[in-house]
């Protein structure tokens, strides 16, 4: 199930286990039909509880509540969790201050990203780090093959061993301590206003008031214990992140769709999580980050985040080489995407002026009356304002008779079906 | 919601049939399933069909999804009103938002159907 091999990479195959609810799982049945709720990492979770625009809408009007009870919550402590972090991470963690968070990368020795991930600083040698549902045995196996000295660290000194080792704690598994957190994501205008008034002591209002983007602060709403960061995945300029214990994550989100009503709060699932953070421009680990394409960190728009100029981490060399230039990149696209209008999809075609493809859509999404695409395309077009035609790969086998292409390479030349324009690389609201 | 007097395939499709004339729909069910339904790629008039051959391409944002054709038959009108309002199979799939109809050639091919106590039952196993 584990492989790592001289070239650093490191392999890992997902065993196939039948999907199960998420803690939240009897909260949504009181909401929707069961067959609602899909598939995701293992997860039963829902798609949508209204429909998507509509949720959609309440993130950017008012605020929406999501399950994120499924994304895996690992602590990281003792005196070596920073020189660890450090060491997988390729943010700089000696800029991460007690009380924050910061955005990274973990790679393999070969330069692959295994996962992007948010490391909250709790104070002195306590770290909390987010890493995808999707991603989280996969990086549960590859610290664990650290631990046991079985990954390679540095490809140049493939002997080279840690030497130490940090306490590393799932923080979703209430065998694990008392200490127990899973992530519930409330975003939107209203969410500041709407955990204002679940917050009953004086001093904690206006610490809660002053919390910065990237920052975290433990208090209690409506007496339950909660990390409160000011983190998300919409966009949003006001957004937080609720890390609460797996047994009261019931209660709180009952307590936020009731007490929310009042602010406009509507509770949303995946298919308006995948909506928003198109809209924003966030990447999706396996679409705009790393995937089919490999795309890297520098492609993604996230050069900012690996920090070649920090002591060695894993994957340095590889990111050094890649930090060098690259040809391709994510950029986003607005399309039309009225009523009537075919929605966009993963890998059709990005045409240039002239109807030369360019590139591929990598996620998609309508939002009004337009769609959202974000797409991988050469880095010499990919400059704001320049327009660029879509051509829809065949969705059906009589497309295909009538002769649509079931793939589009690049620099071939095409008519396009709709028209577009790239826009600035990330939005917020 | 299952209509009474309908005849259903198990990809979730409807027909209503009238002597050798059937008008074709997906289910509520399906609708459901698709979420908002953002475009519809409807046959052309006199597409001819086996039962179970490609009919329609119904897309929401998260799926594009094959309509198969219930019966053997040949397409005879089709709802254009669905090329600038597809909602109209999530408002009111088994009315409005039918997608066309057929002269069923092969009148055999209706005895592959369900009907609608047996559609409902088979929505039950789902």
């Amino acid at each position: 199930m584990v492989k790592n091999d001289a070239s650093g990479e490191f392999f890992f195959k997902n065993n196939e286990k039948a999907a199960i609810g998420s803690v939240l799982y009897r909260q949504h049945l009181k909401l929707i039909e069961k067959n609602r709720l899909a598939e995701f990492a293992g997860y039963l979770m829902p798609l949508w509880f209204s429909s998507i625009s509509a949720e959609h809408k309440a993130v950017r009007e008012s605020a929406g509540l999501f399950d994120c009870t499924h994304m895996g919550v690992l602590e990281f402590t003792g005196e070596h969790a920073r020189n660890f972090l450090n060491t997988i991470a390729t943010n700089d963690i000696g800029r991460l201050k007690p009380a924050s968070a910061q955005y990274s990368y973990i790679l393999d020795a070969a330069g692959n990203v295994l996962d992007d991930i948010i490391i909250y600083h709790r104070s002195q040698d306590k770290f909390m780090v987010v890493v995808n549902a999707a991603n989280e045995l996969k990086i549960k196996a590859y610290l664990r093959a650290l631990l046991n000295n079985e990954a390679i660290l540095d490809v140049e000194n493939p002997t080279r061993k840690l030497g130490y080792e940090p306490v590393i704690r799932d923080m979703r598994d209430t065998k694990s301590g008392s200490d127990c957190r899973v992530d519930i994501a409330l975003q939107g205008p209203a969410s500041m206003d709407l955990l204002l008034s679940m917050v009953k002591k004086e001093n904690t209002k206006e610490q809660f008031q002053n919390l910065k983007s990237f920052h975290l602060i433990e208090i209690e709403l409506e007496g339950i214990g909660c990390i409160i960061s000011r983190t998300g995945y919409t966009g949003a300029k006001v957004g937080y992140e609720l890390f609460v214990h797996p047994e009261k994550a019931a209660e709180l989100w009952g307590l936020l769709l009731e007490k929310g009503e009042a602010f406009g709060v509507v509770p949303c699932g995946l298919g308006a999580r995948d909506s928003l953070r198109i809209e924003a421009g966030l990447p999706l680990y396996g679409h705009e980050l790393e995937g089919e394409f490999n795309i890297s960190p520098f492609e993604a728009g996230y050069g900012w985040a690996v920090k070649l100029e920090k002591d060695s981490f894993i994957g340095r060399a590889a990111m050094q080489r890649k930090s060098g230039g690259w040809d391709m990149q994510v950029a986003r696209i607005e399309l039309p995407g009225e009523k009537g209008i075919r929605p966009a999809r993963q890998n059709d075609g990005i045409l240039d002026e002239n109807g030369n493809c360019i590139g591929w859509v990598l996620s998609c999404a309508g939002v009004g009356d337009k769609q959202i695409a974000l797409a991988y395309i050469s880095k010499e077009i990919a400059e704001e304002n320049k327009p660029v035609g879509l051509y829809y790969l065949a969705r059906s086998k009589s497309q295909i008779e009538k002769g649509k292409k079931s793939k589009i390479e690049k620099n071939e030349k095409t008519e396009p079906d709709i028209s577009g324009e790239i826009v600035t690389r990330f939005a917020k609201f | 919601m299952v209509i009474e007097g309908l005849f259903y395939t198990t990809e979730h499709e409807w027909a209503k049939i009238d002597g050798d004339t059937a008008t074709i729909g997906i289910t509520h069910y399906a609708q459901e399933q698709l979420g908002e339904i953002t475009f519809v790629e409807l046959p052309e008039p006199g597409k001819q069909t086996e039962q179970k051959g490609e009919l329609a391409v119904v897309e929401s944002s998260k799926a594009a999804s094959d309509v198969y054709s219930p019966v053997t038959g040949k397409v005879t009108e089709v709802n254009s009103d669905l090329e600038s309002a597809p909602e109209k199979i999530n408002e009111d799939c088994y009315n409005t938002g039918w997608i066309c109809t057929m002269k069923i050639t092969d009148k055999d091919s209706i005895k592959n159907l369900m009907d609608s106590k047996q559609y409902e039952a088979y929505l039950k196993g789902l």
